[in-house]
């Protein structure tokens, strides 16, 4: 009895954790696909001022990043296909830092474009990597917790009957 | 306590429960398997219709029949505008090594051009050297000189838009004097001296000089920036093929 108990509250606070962690993460993908939405071409020049994908492909990536933020953000908000969603995210966000620690090694000198923007920087502005890193390394940890801990509080897939690790879990909660 | 109730009831009618729990297993799982495919194709349909939108916005426009005349100004800027239209006025100020100019050339160019060939616009090309470090800076000076050394306007255009396909990275040395000769010739440049007056940077000093005197007149802090009669056309315009020709053709009524 007091074996379960106290696991059970040691369990509860989790799905916070998640919901707090699809926020945050979903917050910052929607911010930042919005800023670069307006803007495609952009978003296009910031990729290829990493200098990292072959012209076409970074054309391609470069129009299709800011929707593929918006939408996985948007799910991850609403708690729509979690796991899916915080894959993808965390994806993203360690190809972000791998691309950033890329130009950096590479001592190239530009913006991230992580929140617009086209990738240059203006007279007398540093780059600013590590931050830039740490921040998207941070996100994708946020992504990976919410993959192994789906879908949260507050989650479509819940109220659906999506969530969960299996369906014995489902069956359980309800 | 449930398994001793359960035990409790007769062995037919274990099997009916069994039986009635496993049809709400499956029928629960239908219920996901469609829940879960209903909300990934929404989730899919809606990045097909972002991506679709944003790069039918950027579509650069097809090449009409032919160019507009071109003709070199004594100050290095070109000028491309059917005889007898003067009005509106589209300045494009461009630097051949700004990334940001390679691609407002490949999205809007054409529709530059075209806007031209229509007479519906007056363009004025403004090559200039925006950049002050290296390795950028002797890139555009070069790419710069070497534009200046063409008297043709055709030649020019053809020089021009090979500038940009060819355009080197930034953290790099390019627009070498051999490559500029070679582009030259391809782009039908024929004059005797053309080498000659790229190797020597004979216009280095023009190219500088042009560009201060027309970011300070201009008050221009980045290119490529375009005018249209004079007022700074908004960078979310200059990307968009189809809102540039409007902003134009608003203007020239």
């Amino acid at each position: 009895m007091d074996a379960s108990l106290s696991s059970r509250s040691a369990r509860l606070p989790i799905p916070w954790v998640t919901t707090v962690a699809r926020l945050v993460l979903g917050g910052v993908l929607i911010a930042a696909g919005a800023l670069k939405i307006g803007n495609p071409s952009d978003s296009v020049l910031a990729v290829k001022a990493y200098q990292l994908l072959p012209e076409s492909v970074a054309i391609g990536v470069g129009y299709a990043l800011p929707i593929v933020e918006i939408v996985v953000g948007v799910l991850l908000v609403v708690g729509l296909l979690t796991r899916v969603a915080a894959v993808i995210a965390a994806l993203l966000m360690l190809a972000f830092v791998f691309g950033i620690g890329w130009a950096w090694a590479n001592g190239l000198r530009i913006d991230c474009g992580c929140f617009g923007g086209g990738g240059q920087l203006g007279a007398g502005q540093e780059p600013a990597y590590l931050i830039d890193i740490l921040r998207d390394f941070g996100l994708a940890l946020l992504g990976v917790w919410t993959v192994r801990f789906p879908p949260g509080r507050f989650a479509l897939d819940g109220a659906l009957g999506l969530g969960g690790d299996s369906a014995d879990d489902d069956l359980e909660d309800l | 306590m449930g398994k001793g109730e359960r035990a409790t009831a007769t062995p037919g009618a274990r099997e009916k429960i069994k039986q009635q729990q496993a049809a709400a297993r499956a029928q629960e799982r239908r219920r996901r398997v469609i829940t879960y495919t209903a909300a990934g194709v929404l989730a899919v349909a809606a990045l097909g219709a972002g991506i679709w939108y944003g790069a039918s916005k950027s579509q650069p426009e097809q090449a009409a029949a032919g160019l507009a005349p071109v003709t070199v100004q004594p100050d290095g800027t070109v000028v491309m505008a059917k005889s007898g239209v003067e009005k509106p006025v589209l300045d494009v100020y461009e630097d051949f090594q700004c990334p940001a100019c390679k691609e407002a050339e490949r999205v809007s160019g054409q529709t530059i051009k075209n806007l031209a060939a229509e007479g519906k616009a007056k363009v004025v090309y403004h090559p200039i050297t925006i950049f002050s470090q290296e390795p950028t800076r002797s890139n555009s000076l070069r790419a710069g000189n070497a534009a200046r050394c063409i008297a043709d306007g055709k030649q020019w255009m053809a020089f021009h838009n090979l500038l940009f396909q060819n355009q080197p990275s930034e953290t790099a040395e390019g627009f070498t004097n051999s490559q500029l000769v070679e582009w030259g010739k391809e782009a039908g440049v024929t004059a005797p001296d053309f080498e000659q007056c790229v190797n020597s940077g004979k216009h280095v000093q023009a190219q500088q000089s042009y560009s201060e005197k027309i970011m300070d007149e201009q008050k221009l802090t980045h290119t490529p920036t375009l005018k249209l009669n004079g007022t700074e056309v908004d960078n979310a315009v200059v990307f968009s093929p189809s809102e540039l020709r409007d902003a134009v053709t608003k203007a020239a009524k």
